[in-house]
């Protein structure tokens, strides 16, 4: 289901010629803090005005198109924050954007519906999304400052506190899970007559969701904790 | 063609240490009407390391490969007896005694390869399981499911169904594999649009 990009990608490319190829890079770009009117802007000029290395961003941009990081790939402390900031800003759409606009379509279905299934896919979904903040919440107050006070260098960082990296890769549940759920009962099981507009766009809603949740963790799993790693066996 | 051969995905490893030949052979499969999974490696020193466990169903190599290690090739055989060798030759070479199940040659046409490859499968002891897409769930999953709906652990399933927790385990396993659920809630739901539960008892 996620993109594979037929090609390598170079920063010679212009930026408006990869969203022709895969449109859901523009969740990257916001997460990066990018506006959208990129006009002809190659990714390396973009890089430039954005203060954003061209390495960095290359990384990302392969993963939204299907291709992870190199291994032996190796991106600088000032990276390594960027792709904190980045992650920050994919909580925000996760917490603010995404999810409550789902969580409307699924009371609009409810509302639209009366059997009481669909008075369950509510509560499941509000149970879901309950989970969801504790998890983001906990990155955001967590993880995310160890990271942070590892990375700039204070002292000690990861001597003087019980947190580690290694925790924070078993910490880091998979909340995709339950949003496989339920893609599958609406796919699958549930029986809900007509209101097309309405499903489709709860469906479009799950899997645009569903694909970023899953380059967010790629980007956590193989940049963040090998950086952070790394930097503890220092 | 046969039906097996689009249900039951087949795993394929090619021996090949030349990148151009192995991608194109990917790119002939690919575009076929096999359902397979493709993996590579290059030496079957590579082979050995990568599937001692786990065998693929098909292996395609490059016939120089075997060159000289016919024992090698051997012991993939007693390792994983139910494996296929196809042999995959440079130009038209009279065939290895006995160490392929198939051949054919890189001039060979597209067609013919693919057509070398699916006949194969008949011959596959497993092929003629029928993998059934069913995915209605038996009386006992059902059983379990209520249980686990219910709030129950897999301890608890097990004594009141009188079967051993391993057991359970397994059927949830494959509960989740067919209803695509893994959550306990979204079983509940499940459960109840399958009036396998009332809804009175979650109210």
């Amino acid at each position: 289901m996620y993109y594979h990009s037929k090609y390598r990608i170079n920063s010679e490319m212009k930026m408006i010629h990869l969203l022709e190829e895969n449109h859901l890079l523009l969740l990257m770009l916001q997460h990066f803090e990018i506006d959208f009117r990129v006009g002809d802007l190659t990714i390396a000029q973009l890089c430039r005005e954005y203060d954003i290395s061209e390495n960095l961003f290359i990384g990302i941009t392969n993963l939204y198109s299907g291709v992870r990081v190199a291994n032996n790939t190796s991106f600088s402390k000032k990276d390594l924050l960027r792709v904190i900031n980045f992650l920050k800003n994919s909580h925000t759409y996760y917490r603010s954007d995404k999810y409550p606009q789902i969580r409307n379509f699924v009371f609009q279905l409810k509302q639209n519906h009366p059997d009481k299934e669909l008075k369950l896919l509510e509560q499941f979904f509000d149970e879901y999304f309950a989970e969801v903040l504790e998890h983001l919440n906990y990155e955001d107050t967590i993880a995310f400052p160890y990271f942070i006070a590892l990375l700039e260098n204070k002292e000690n960082t990861a001597a003087s506190t019980n947190y580690s990296s290694d925790e924070y890769s078993e910490h880091h549940t998979d909340i995709e899970l339950k949003l496989k759920d339920l893609k599958n009962l609406l796919l699958k099981h549930l029986k809900i007559s007509d209101d097309w507009m309405l499903r489709r766009q709860l469906l479009f809603a799950l899997y645009e969701l569903e694909y970023d949740l899953y380059i967010h963790s790629l980007i956590e799993e193989t940049i963040l904790i090998p950086a952070g790693i790394g930097i503890e066996n220092e | 063609m046969n039906k097996t051969l689009q249900q039951t995905q087949q795993h394929i490893v090619i021996l090949e240490a030349s990148k151009i030949i192995s991608e194109g052979l990917y790119g002939v499969l690919f575009h076929s009407e096999i359902n397979c999974k493709i993996d590579y490696c290059d030496t079957l020193d590579d082979f050995f390391e990568l599937f001692e466990t786990k065998a693929p169903h098909i292996l395609i190599a490059n016939s120089m490969q075997f060159l000289n290690r016919e024992k090698e090739v051997k012991k993939i055989r007693k390792i994983h007896p139910n494996i296929l060798i196809v042999g995959m030759d440079c130009m038209h070479m009279p065939k290895t005694n006995g160490l392929f199940d198939a051949s054919f040659s890189l001039y060979d046409p597209e067609e013919q390869i693919i057509q070398t490859i699916s006949k194969l499968f008949e011959k596959q002891p497993f092929a003629h399981q029928t993998k059934t897409d069913d995915e209605s769930l038996s009386e006992r999953e059902i059983e379990v499911l209520t249980g686990i709906v219910n709030g129950f652990s897999n301890k608890e399933i097990a004594e009141s169904l009188n079967i051993s927790v391993h057991t359970v385990v397994t059927h949830r396993k494959n509960i989740t594999a067919k209803t695509g659920i893994r959550s306990q809630s979204g079983l509940t739901i499940y459960a109840i649009s399958k009036e396998i539960i009332s809804i009175d008892d979650f109210s």
